[in-house]
């Protein structure tokens, strides 16, 4: 210990920029490293998608009376409103614990579901938002709103939900016709978009995912979003 | 006042060393090896372009590790204790930012991170505000170690024996 202590009385600059440079290599170097373990995450993720095997159309139609919400199985016994956004990890969240269970009860008309694709974000929800308003109108916006969160980075706008990796995620899971690869790289629902944006205010949405059933809040409980406690309150309307 | 001060200054500066250097050792740590969480947390108070959200995610960690491991071997202390504090006025601006434009996030301090349900604002907010006081305790900590960087086990010393103010 003395010796440092010499060393700092003799070359008090000499030291202190040593130190700086250290920090600065640690930090640069940490970045370097991070940067890369989450790049090789992305790539990961379309990995998942290979086995998916497209489900049976579902039309849907939007509902401008409903926030311009997306209408799956008008008419059904109970209706559930949900509001998300693609890029929400929370919603992703939401999507594992309960995704399936909504899926279902969709394609066996026990209930309406109405979407609401929120871009609140960023400019890579807004482009997420308008595949999945391509991805109704080809009757398959479960398959690709399932896709979407199977797929959906860790990370907020990094980069990934550009056009062609949104036209991609259609190419894995089997949607690839010209309609819809259009829509997404013209971005053609994007007023449809806007308009689901812009009801949030009048909907008292302030954050993602927000879930009505029969058009009363559904407050949850536990922070896992519990599929048991989401039944229930499905069920008992 | 201040005898109590000279007289105990080499402990108090000892103490005040490990307690901000433990706290961004350990802050750094959680967050240094899930670089998507902790880049995600920072985008999340949306006060950055994402992109340059994400690259503060990813250097945070690692300054918070490195200033901390400075501070408790005692190492330019004067320095370390100048961007500790720095760091803690910024979380604190931060936090203030979030809390005046009525956002509800996680401030993502020890990992984690992210927007929150708003049916737990009350909640939030007194976590805003307990960050708010535990940030101003560690920048009074960082601010005594700037007056008073010598203290007990610290790799350096002090170039004259008085230079203490």
């Amino acid at each position: 210990m003395s010796k440092q202590a010499k060393a700092k009385n003799g070359g008090d600059n000499f030291t202190r920029w040593l130190v700086i440079g250290m920090v600065a290599l640690v930090v640069v170097t940490g970045v370097v490293f991070s940067m890369m373990s989450s790049s090789t995450k992305a790539n990961e993720s379309f990995a998942a998608l290979k086995d998916y095997t497209l489900g049976e159309k579902v039309s849907g139609a939007i509902d401008t009376t409903q926030g311009s919400g997306l209408v799956l199985n008008p008419g059904g016994p109970v209706k559930i409103d949900l509001w998300e956004d693609p890029q929400c990890p929370i919603c992703r969240t939401f999507e594992e614990a309960n995704g399936q269970y909504i899926d279902e009860l969709v394609r066996t008309k026990k209930a309406t579901v109405v979407y609401h694709a929120l871009s609140f974000l960023g400019d890579e929800s807004v482009r997420a938002a308008n595949a999945l308003m391509c991805s109704a109108d080809e009757g398959h916006y479960l398959d690709y709103h399932n896709a979407l969160y199977i797929v959906q980075p860790a990370l907020e706008n990094s980069g990934f939900f550009t056009n062609e990796n949104l036209i991609k995620i259609g190419d894995y899971i089997g949607l690839k016709s010209k309609s819809f690869t259009d829509c997404v790289s013209n971005g053609s629902k994007a007023d449809v978009v806007k308009a689901q944006a812009d009801s949030m205010p009048s909907f008292k949405v302030t954050g993602t995912p927000t879930v009505f059933i029969n058009d009363k809040l559904w407050e949850r409980t536990s922070n896992g979003f519990d599929p048991a406690e989401f039944r229930l309150a499905v069920e008992a309307g | 006042m201040k005898r109590i001060n000279i007289k105990y200054q080499r402990f108090i500066t000892l103490f005040g060393r490990l307690i901000l250097g433990g706290v961004l050792l350990v802050a750094g740590g959680l967050k240094a090896f899930v670089p998507a969480e902790a880049a995600s947390a920072v985008a999340a108070y949306k006060i950055l372009p994402t992109q340059l959200a994400h690259i503060v995610g990813y250097a945070l960690p690692w300054l918070e590790i490195a200033i901390g491991l400075l501070l408790i071997i005692g190492i330019s202390l004067r320095m370390a204790a100048v961007i500790a504090g720095g760091i803690m006025l910024l979380f604190i601006a931060a936090i203030i930012s979030v809390w005046a434009r009525g956002m509800l996030i996680d401030c993502g301090c020890f990992g984690g991170g992210g927007a929150i349900d708003p049916s737990k604002a009350a909640e939030v907010h007194r976590k805003y505000a307990l960050e708010i006081a535990r940030d101003s305790g560690l920048a009074l900590i960082a601010l005594y170690l700037y007056f008073f960087p010598y203290g007990l086990l610290s790799v350096e010393k002090p170039t004259t024996a008085h230079e203490e103010i």
